[in-house]
């Protein structure tokens, strides 16, 4: 008596009893149909992918900006909105600067929003690589990326000011420091940061 | 038995674009959807058979991880988190479609399918006229069987989970499983091929 179907996927499957085993070291036929299983098998795990013809990806945003309670959108990608940009309509402005202090306010401003965009810079370019890292690397980068995010919105609070002012330095300030340490875990896949 | 994540969801992410993701980055959550868009779309249209409850399904998976990744907490198995997730969104369209009927004999018990128990069937597919012969045998087998070949078989879930999926037990999983070999058996025997395969 020759072995059930369920018998033989099981032999195939290397989940079957030693009865069934046995039966099908045993014998040609059933050996050749556990081999022909095996061979559907790998056959339909061949068959091509398929690709939806429409996109659904914006369908699943509204759907889910549409039902969202808590904060689930992050800013997209700050690095892509090249935000650095944004800020230097604030310099330039240096000629209509009257006093000493403002000039000196407005080349600090400037020194580091240029320090600011090397260091996105360099950020861009290895954002181009693939890295392997760690869970709690980038559980770090997130952390920074989410306070360089923080100091983004003050700024662009503070931004509405044409002139340089202190509290707009101290931001740039924090900002540069947080993109040096962004750039030294990318770099070296630092977790801890004594920031 | 080993359970292999098939090749189609091998896809490599990075722990970064993971933790973006997890964080809530509209770019990230889109570069994690390109990845697994195809994957996602072939196992749900292997399931639904129709395009567009394949998108429907396609959908409402990622609906799902953009929710519920925050949550995610394993290491490096995301992309079989998101393969769950796609297979049971998949079950759940395949239900659907039975209870409104478009579906037919969804649990039904034709026995004179499972008849052809044992060997002697047609040698397995292999060259690209095969494969059409094999897309088309596959898309003819009722639902359920359908489902179970191709979890089991292609996605390599064992019997248990399946059942757990499918909210069935393990045995039914398993004559599913037989009952889709014997109608692919059958559908393919036919003038497939004698001899050799030139
Ligand atoms: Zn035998």
């Amino acid at each position: 008596m020759h072995l059930s179907l369920e018998e033989l996927l099981a032999v195939r499957d290397g989940v079957a009893g030693a009865a069934a085993a046995g039966h099908a070291a045993a014998c040609a036929e059933c050996a050749a149909e556990v081999k022909r299983l095996a061979a559907v098998r790998a056959a339909l795990a061949a068959l091509p992918e398929e690709r939806p013809s429409n996109d659904v990806w914006p369908a699943v945003v509204a759907r889910a900006a549409g039902e969202c309670e808590r904060r689930v959108w992050r800013r997209a990608g700050w690095i892509a909105a090249g935000l650095a940009a944004m800020f230097t309509i604030a310099i330039g402005v240096r000629g209509a600067l009257e006093t000493y202090a403002e000039a000196k306010l407005a080349r600090q401003t400037e020194t580091l929003v240029a320090e600011s965009q090397r260091l996105e810079k360099a950020l861009r370019s290895s954002e181009r690589r693939e890295r392997v890292m760690s869970g709690r690397t980038a559980g770090t980068v997130v952390q920074l990326e989410d306070r360089i995010a923080t100091i983004d919105a003050q700024l662009a609070r503070a931004g509405n000011d044409r002139y340089p002012s202190q509290e707009r330095i101290g931001l740039w300030q924090e900002r540069v420091r947080l993109l040096d340490a962004l750039v030294s875990v990318e770099k070296s896949g630092t977790t801890y940061l004594g920031l | 038995m080993s359970v292999v994540t098939p090749p189609s969801f091998v896809v490599a992410v990075d722990e970064l674009t993971v933790a973006r993701a997890r964080a809530g980055d509209e770019a990230a959550l889109e570069a994690l959807f390109r990845r697994f868009e195809t994957p996602v779309y072939s196992l749900a249209r292997r399931l639904t058979r129709s395009p567009h409850d394949a998108e429907d399904v396609l959908q409402e998976t990622f609906l799902e991880v953009v929710r519920s990744i925050r949550r995610f907490r394993g290491d490096g198995s995301l992309a079989g988190w998101i393969r769950k997730v796609a297979a049971s969104k998949a079950l759940m369209k395949l239900r659907q479609q039975g209870a409104r009927g478009r579906e037919e004999e969804l649990f039904d018990d034709l026995a004179g399918h499972t008849s052809g128990d044992g060997p002697g069937g047609s040698p397995a597919p292999g060259t690209a006229a095969e494969r059409v012969d094999l897309e088309t045998a596959l898309a003819q087998i009722p639902a359920t069987a359908r489902a179970v070949i191709w979890l089991h078989d292609v996605e390599g879930y064992s019997h248990d989970e399946i059942a757990a999926m499918a909210g069935r037990t393990a045995s039914f999983s398993k004559s599913q499983l037989a009952r889709a070999h014997a109608r692919l058996r059958e559908l393919l025997a036919p003038g497939v091929r004698e001899g050799t395969c030139t």
